[in-house]
């Protein structure tokens, strides 16, 4: 599917974040501005000399990132507010860098924030009817998910208890992170249950926050040695017959399709960047649920179906193992300001390929990835590289 | 339709017929690849192989639960206003289609995947002196 046009480097030049956390006097576009300004000084470029600005967020209504724009400078750029559920923040990067990569721009903005919403959910990705089913209920939904998977596998829930360890481990180390404190197996396996078989501390917590990036061409970047290039970027949007309940959407029993979107956009993002699973130093997956992590992980192609908990137990998905994953501690530490995270898990990323991740850098990491989901269905994947 | 005094509505118009004593889940069914649907399009466009060939299909009443799970909390939104904890989940009906259901008639312990269950209507929960019925399914113990 990729086009013949020629398309042009693009390089991360900045980027800039908050803590997430819970910041009931903040409004969202503020905790918008500060991710972008840092990032503007992150990178040296005056805002003046920025082209363009690509929003995401979910539930923070009309023109949501023209609010967060007004308290850094309206110059006359366009300014594009992009909802994909939890892909926000990942397809507003990528139309970020498809700005730039087709030449259209130089030097543009990428943001992605959250406020938690108050309050009753507008929640379209479900049918009304389906809402007085209560099939809206996410952890219900990735419980559905994660019993097919335990039946498929075998895995245990004690096997999603060890990603929520290793995770807070993790975040213990993340400045940025809403939970920085670690948690043991046993408060995990004792933490109430959710929708069986998730239990509260095997769900990611919500969290307000931003994360922002300015993507340039290679001849406007200020410091070579803090870019990072953007291998690809990829978003699939749902093929027919995958069961999404995150969405209400059953899988279809008569012409279940063989490459899912998890498959599809990863066999995308590799093709693009020229490489393969092997190649990834560090990376980033989507645990709003710790069942997620491993499924993800084995769908992206880093190891065989079922195979994942295994690798888990054996070290390693850990910070100092051959595939660490969710060294900033994902979701479950970070929290997850739904259009924020993408960018996030970005940032991390950009943070680890300039060797700045502190205790939690990752030797040596020169490829990296990050995967989101959305209701939508979405899959997003982006690979950096230095 | 009104039972004591009080109106009765479906949970959604055209998700199941009555048809004396059996009732059955409406879905729609393609003439041309054979896909089966549910609940029905209204189109009458087939997202899988984009013709304009669905009908109306009777579905069967006993399917095989493949996926479940029993919901400890109230969900958002205040949409829902059943009892809570409640079970839902899938089954797969035997000509082919996968349906997503509340679960039904048994405690939620004992809910497995790999039973059959079959269709019932009952009530949802009672909004504004009307009583919302819905489909769900009941597992075979």
């Amino acid at each position: 599917m990729k086009s013949e046009a020629k398309t042009r480097e693009v390089l991360i030049a900045g980027i800039g974040s908050n803590r997430w956390g819970y910041y009931p006097e903040r409004d969202s576009f503020e905790l918008a501005a500060e991710a972008i300004i840092k990032a503007l000084e992150d990178a040296e470029i005056e805002w003046k000399d920025v082209q363009a600005a690509f929003c995401g967020s979910v539930y923070q209504g009309t023109g949501s990132g023209h609010q967060a724009i007004q308290e850094v400078g309206l110059t006359g750029i366009p300014v594009v507010n992009i909802e994909n559920a939890c892909s926000s923040g990942a397809s507003a990067f990528r139309l970020a860098y498809q700005a730039v990569a087709s030449g259209l721009y130089d030097i543009v903005l990428a943001v992605g924030f959250e406020k938690m919403p108050k309050g009753p959910i507008p929640s379209t990705a479900f049918r009304p009817w389906q809402l007085k089913m209560g099939f809206n209920v996410q952890p219900a939904n990735y419980a559905l998910e994660t019993r097919e998977y335990m039946e498929q596998y075998g895995a245990t829930e004690e096997d999603f208890a060890l990603i929520t360890v290793k995770n807070r481990r993790n975040g213990a180390l993340n400045q940025n992170a809403r939970f920085q404190k670690p948690v043991t197996l046993e408060e995990v396996m004792n933490s109430r249950m959710v929708a069986t078989p998730l239990r509260l501390f095997h769900c990611c917590p919500l969290a307000d926050g931003a994360a922002g990036f300015i993507l340039c061409s290679e001849n406007k970047v200020k410091s070579k040695s803090k870019a990072v290039t953007v291998a690809s970027a990829v978003l699939a949007s749902g093929v027919y017959g995958e069961e999404f309940y995150q969405c209400g959407m059953v899988g279809s029993a008569k012409f279940h399709p063989e490459e899912g979107i998890v498959e599809m956009s990863a066999r995308q993002a590799y093709e693009i960047a020229g490489y393969g699973p092997e190649d990834m130093d560090v990376i980033q997956v989507y645990d709003s649920m710790a069942s997620a992590e491993l499924w993800d992980i084995e769908r992206l192609g880093f190891c065989e179906r079922g195979e994942a908990p295994r690798l888990l137990r054996e070290g390693v998905f850990d910070l100092r193992g051959r595939i660490p994953a969710n060294t900033d501690g994902g979701l479950i530490a970070k929290g997850h300001p739904l259009g924020a995270t993408g960018c996030g898990q970005i940032y991390e990323i950009a943070l680890q390929l300039r060797g700045h991740a502190g205790p939690r850098q990752v030797e040596g990491a020169r490829t990296g990835l990050c995967h989101a989901m959305g209701a939508g269905p979405n899959s997003s994947v982006t690979i950096l590289k230095k | 339709m009104s039972v004591a005094g009080k109106e009765k509505e479906h949970v959604k118009a055209g998700l199941w017929e009555e048809a004396g004593a059996e009732a059955y889940l409406v879905g729609s069914s393609c003439g041309a690849c054979g896909e089966i649907f549910f609940p029905k399009k209204e189109s009458g466009f087939c997202p899988h192989c984009q013709h304009k060939s669905l009908a109306d299909a009777r579905l069967s009443g006993e399917g095989t639960i493949s996926t479940f799970t029993v919901v400890c909390q109230q969900p958002g939104g205040g949409f829902y206003k059943g009892p809570v904890p409640y079970a839902y989940g899938v089954v797969r009906l035997p000509e082919g289609v996968n349906v997503q259901t509340l679960f039904t008639g048994c405690e939620p312990e004992k809910i497995k995947v790999g039973l059959k269950a079959r269709l019932v209507i009952e009530e949802l929960f009672e909004e504004d002196g009307s009583i919302i019925d819905t489909y769900k399914f009941a597992p075979v113990l």
